[in-house]
């Protein structure tokens, strides 16, 4: 399978940006003349057209409670980024399983098949409570693997019915035209024995945490096997900070700066594409890049990094 | 006093012309030479354009002839109004979305969040049309499993949570259906105005839910004085319940230069039905009791299409001609204006309006109708003779 290399979108990042409510008030000695017109959407749309214009392959917007509800974000700029494919995190909680796929499919439909969904990792008891959701710890990966055999059903059989835990259907499945366009592409998370197990049932892709190759390759195998268990396949993915630069230095000396993790990878954009390439010789095709100044970085990554690493890659096929 | 007049984004595609039931705008009829959105292209390949290419001609065709907005319904077979909203928000200025919007589909903590996304990429243009549902096999269908009395019960709670959230952090709620712990919209986001709740629903149990929480109540259209006692009704009930509510009528028009024309294009539209949309006509099981008074007038059994004029001007088989209500007006634009006028004068607050096909109808009772209203309707009915 091709690589997709996707670029994060967090609605929480920068949050001054484009925001009118978080205008300097009052304002310095220039004339502004900034209408409320203008709104925080211009800057989501913005980092999509970055992404596509430096030829990455999608956009993965970050579920972030506090602010922009993702899938609504992804369906305000899909028309703008005519090639993007939009991946949405939420969390399993968000309500009827019918009701998302009903929605998956009109944005499927409308968009030429631009969605992704990824279900966003579990949260404490007392977040989800904020949320009015009270489904005990020990049944939320049931819950998410109940919702996504759901929303997967109406979409491709009918009659579809379905009495479970959490979701009743009867008689339901869509009818033509809903049901001519592709389910979308469902990517999972989480590194415990449980998460991985719902993956090797349930997922078209994991999302690892960015952690060393060591590691990941330990998590490859495991899930490999467990979906080999279930007879599928899942495609591996992994959620990498990252910061170029054009000398090692530069990159060290903004990583400073920037509030990054440890498993962050950071040098001059060769070193950065070969750090990546590796990743993907473990059997890694789905990389969600992610950087603190998502417009500024997206440029770095997208004009310097990718076209390296593309070539890396393509090696590493044509060796193969 | 100003009436809000929202227009209709057929949802479902959408009819080139009256007198024909082909869905020819959209995918629900084959892909074939007239069809569009998608059409073909010249190399008899699909065109790459979608119907919200078209939805968002309607739109905006309706937003320039200063309709305030469209409701996008919701029903199993329609494409969804959430995300035709969103996809069409950064292409509209003014132009609402009014979601049509079951409680079931959503947790309603969630709901609050996306309403209050869309309120900021669309600068508070979002109304909610909340739908408690028909009932019966279509509830099940949605995977919602609740009777008729239950459903309205959680809709109160559904917007107690709903609008709950909005007033910001530290809400809690121990509810029936919900329970909120230490809940509450972040403060980005409860700085948005709440979307306006559009209600519709004509048992007493719907009445007592849009008492506490609808700033209207929706009726498809009736016969004018069954119409009237309706809306007296509402606000007489609401008022006693400490509600205040304004009522707004979802109308479809056929208005033409004349009179005549205008029942032409019925009546070729009603000879050209065939037996199969009879049929469909007849509908399913429904435990909706605005859906039951509408099919107390029988249009598929009616031979001749003047058969279903049940006043001046008001014809009761447009449900055959295109999915939806029974009744509509058709006339003059004279006429339309004049019926409209009289609705006001009964107690309309609010329109829906909405024509066949959708782009060139908005265009056409934005243009000619409209400008009419307000005059007096016997100045009105006097220039149409």
């Amino acid at each position: 399978m091709t690589i997709q290399v996707y670029w994060q979108i967090d609605a929480a990042a920068d949050p001054g940006r484009s925001e009118p409510g978080a205008r300097q008030n009052p304002p310095t000695r220039f004339r502004d003349v900034r209408t409320n017109a203008a709104n925080r959407y211009d800057y989501y749309a913005q980092i999509a057209q970055a992404a596509a214009q430096t030829a990455f392959d999608g956009v993965f917007l970050r579920y972030r409670a506090e602010s922009d509800d993702s899938r609504t974000v992804a369906a305000v700029i899909a028309r703008e980024t005519p090639r993007l494919t939009l991946v949405s995190e939420f969390p399993a909680w968000v309500g009827s399983a019918v009701y998302a796929a009903k929605q998956a499919v009109s944005f499927q439909r409308l968009t030429h098949e631009r969605l992704g969904w990824a279900i966003a990792a579990s949260v404490d008891a007392p977040s989800r409570a904020r949320d009015g959701d009270h489904v005990p710890e020990d049944q939320l990966a049931a819950r998410t693997e109940e919702f996504l055999h759901v929303a997967r059903g109406v979409h491709g059989t009918r009659p579809f019915s379905h009495a479970g835990a959490h979701f009743q259907v009867q008689g339901g499945g869509f009818e033509a035209p809903l049901n001519r366009v592709a389910f979308p592409l469902v990517f999972l998370q989480g590194e415990s024995e449980e998460a991985l197990a719902l993956s090797g049932r349930s997922a078209d892709v994991h999302l690892f945490a960015a952690a060393p190759v060591a590691t990941l390759r330990g998590l490859v195998e495991t899930l490999d096997s467990l979906a080999l268990r279930e007879g599928r396949s899942v495609a591996f993915g992994v959620i990498q900070p990252v910061l170029a630069r054009e000398f090692s230095d530069e990159a060290w000396q903004d990583a400073q700066r920037a509030r990054l993790p440890a498993s962050a990878i950071v040098g001059n954009y060769a070193d950065v594409a070969e750090r990546l390439a590796a990743l993907a010789a473990l059997g890694v095709t789905h990389f969600v890049l992610t950087a603190p100044s998502s417009l500024e970085e997206a440029y770095a990554i997208g004009q310097h990094v990718l076209p390296r690493f593309r070539a890396l890659t393509e090696s590493i096929r044509a060796a193969a | 006093m100003s009436i809000d007049f929202y227009w209709r984004l057929p949802t479902h595609g959408c009819h080139g012309s009256l007198r024909h039931s082909a869905y020819d705008r959209g995918d629900w009829s084959p892909l074939d030479p007239h069809n569009i959105a998608p059409g073909l292209d010249r190399h008899g390949a699909d065109d790459g354009y979608r119907y919200v290419d078209h939805l968002a001609e309607i739109a905006k065709a309706a937003e320039s002839v200063g309709f305030i907005g469209g409701l996008l319904p919701s029903f199993p077979g329609t494409d969804d109004p959430w995300v035709i909203s969103s996809l069409l928000a950064r292409e509209t200025r003014s132009f609402r979305f009014m979601i049509a919007f079951q409680p079931g589909f959503l947790n309603p903590v969630h709901a609050a969040r996306m309403a209050a996304s869309l309120q900021r990429a669309t600068g508070g243009r979002t109304v909610f049309n909340i739908i408690t549902g028909g009932g019966g096999p279509s509830q099940l269908w949605w995977g919602d499993s609740f009777s008729h009395d239950d459903r309205y019960g959680r809709t109160t709670e559904f917007l107690d949570v709903f609008k709950g959230v909005w007033q910001g952090e530290g809400f809690a709620y121990d509810g029936r259906f919900y329970q909120v712990v230490d809940g509450g919209l972040s403060p980005l986001l409860a700085a948005e105005e709440l979307p306006e709740i559009w209600f519709s629903g004509s048992s007493d149990a719907a009445l007592q839910s849009a008492a506490k929480h609808a700033d209207y109540y929706l009726s498809w259209l009736e016969p004018f004085d069954q119409l009237t006692d309706k809306f007296a009704r509402v606000k007489e009930r609401t008022a006693a319940l400490g509600g205040q509510q304004k009522c707004a009528v979802r109308v479809d028009l056929v208005a033409r230069a004349t009179e005549e024309e205008a029942w032409r294009d019925v009546r070729i539209g009603f000879e050209n039905l065939s037996e199969e949309r009879r049929g469909q006509a007849r509908g399913g099981a429904t435990d909706s009791v605005g859906a039951a008074r509408q099919q107390a007038l029988r249009p598929s059994e009616a031979k001749r299409y003047d058969d279903l004029i049940v006043a001046p001007n008001l014809w009761g088989g447009f449900s055959l001609l295109r999915g939806g209500p029974a009744l509509g007006i058709v006339g003059s634009y004279e006429q339309c204006a004049a019926r409209l006028d009289e609705l006001i004068a009964r107690g309309a607050d609010a329109f829906i309006l909405a024509g066949t096909p959708h782009l060139e109808e908005a265009y056409r009772v934005g243009e000619e109708v409209l400008p009419l209203l307000g005059r007096s309707a016997d100045v009105l009915l006097q220039a149409a003779e």
